[in-house]
């Protein structure tokens, strides 16, 4: 994953005159994050943590932290939010996924912030299975195959689930200032899988109703819908980016390779979860075999 | 079924506003508005009620084109075509031409 970045001086968030062209707010109402225009490029900015202005194409992020926020915490941004909004910008697929490697195969995991993605991973990753990415899941075509890009090579969890899956001595991220979620750096206890891996599977994350895993298929007009729910774009009004974008997910979705997935957001059931998707990515390695 | 409340009639022609772009996947159609980020899944069936108005004919033309397809009472099949694109412009996915 690639943009080149700087970081800068601190400096106070100065008022922006013009009205911001889309936001992100958290469910209470919080704003989390205004997207503004800013000569051709953009500047988005995190209240109260940070400025981040980006090239117009994508390419060249500079990260600007208010006073007083430290450089991990602008990092942690940086890495999770802007990196994979400037790839969309460069014309690159990114979703909001974790993906793991399963026997050389990649299987993703989407769905919204607080549905468990990382938490799924590192699940994976703590038992000895190698993950790619733990948010912003970057894919791209080669010829006709999709693969799954990895990224940073660090899970972030919150607390209850660190103490949950994380063995004591991980190494950690040093902590940052606008979540309890820690950021733990892939190695031994979690294995990372650094080479590019065939998108095999994609599980999108449900709500949690179900009381035992259950997957069930989803059709492709079902999986291009959540496809479109669960991708990063920066500018909503680029209308060619978004007809590409748009024709991208629309052949990712002629895949037979989604499902949706539900269980009780319970520790205990992890390990029936993941013999469930271990068991799904084998049938299907041997219906194609 | 419950009576049609619209202003449409089997004569009118719709457009599809440039914002608005349909893909299709499978033997479904995903229909997107890029301004709202609305979007919307059509079965077989409605998929094939988009692509004809799409081409701007009336939609008497399209229950005409449908009507050699489909098994369907030319009542029925009326009635789902007016219903479909009142929903469909009640979401901005069309407008009357």
């Amino acid at each position: 994953m690639t943009a080149h970045y700087a970081e800068r001086a601190a400096r106070p968030l100065a008022p922006v005159h013009e009205a911001p062209f889309h936001q992100w707010a958290f469910p209470d109402g919080a704003l989390w994050t205004q997207f503004f225009r800013q000569g051709a490029g953009y500047l988005l900015r995190f209240p109260d943590l940070a400025d981040f202005e980006v090239s117009a194409d994508g390419a060249s992020v500079q990260g600007y932290p208010a006073p007083g926020v430290s450089s991990p915490t602008v990092e942690h941004l940086y890495l999770n939010q802007v990196l994979p909004l400037a790839l969309s910008r460069q014309g690159k697929l990114v979703l909001h996924g974790s993906a793991v490697d399963i026997g050389g195969q990649g299987v993703a995991f989407l769905g919204e912030s607080g549905r468990g993605k990382s938490t799924l991973a590192a699940s994976f990753a703590t038992e000895g299975t190698r993950f790619l990415t733990d948010d912003g899941l970057l894919l791209e075509w080669a010829g006709e195959q999709c693969l799954i890009i990895p990224s940073h090579p660090s899970i972030r969890l919150w607390e209850d689930s660190q103490s949950a899956l994380m063995h004591a001595g991980t190494a950690m991220a040093p902590p940052v200032s606008f979540t309890s979620k820690a950021r733990f750096l892939a190695g031994k206890g979690i294995p990372f899988c650094d080479e590019s891996r065939p998108l095999h599977r994609v599980f999108f994350l449900g709500d949690g109703a179900s009381e035992t895993p259950t997957i069930e298929a989803l059709r492709p007009a079902e999986a291009l819908i959540e496809l479109v729910k669960h991708s990063f774009l920066l500018d909503i009004e680029a209308r060619d980016m978004l007809v590409r974008h748009f024709d991208d997910l629309t052949r990712l979705a002629a895949l037979p390779i989604y499902f949706r997935l539900d269980y009780p957001r319970d520790y205990g059931a992890l390990v029936a979860v993941r013999d469930a998707i271990v068991q799904q990515v084998l049938d299907l390695r041997q219906a194609h075999s | 079924m419950a009576p049609l409340q619209s202003d449409m009639n089997l004569s009118d022609k719709v457009t599809i506003p440039t914002q608005v772009m349909a893909r299709t996947v499978g033997d479904e159609t995903v229909i997107l508005d890029l301004a709202s980020g609305t979007y919307y899944g059509l079965d077989p069936v409605g998929a094939r009620m988009w692509q004809l108005m799409s081409e701007g004919q009336p939609l008497t033309a399209v229950c005409d084109t449908l009507l050699d397809e489909y098994e369907v009472t030319r009542e029925a099949l009326e009635g789902d075509i007016l219903r479909l694109t009142e929903e469909l412009r009640a979401k901005g996915l069309v407008s009357l031409a």
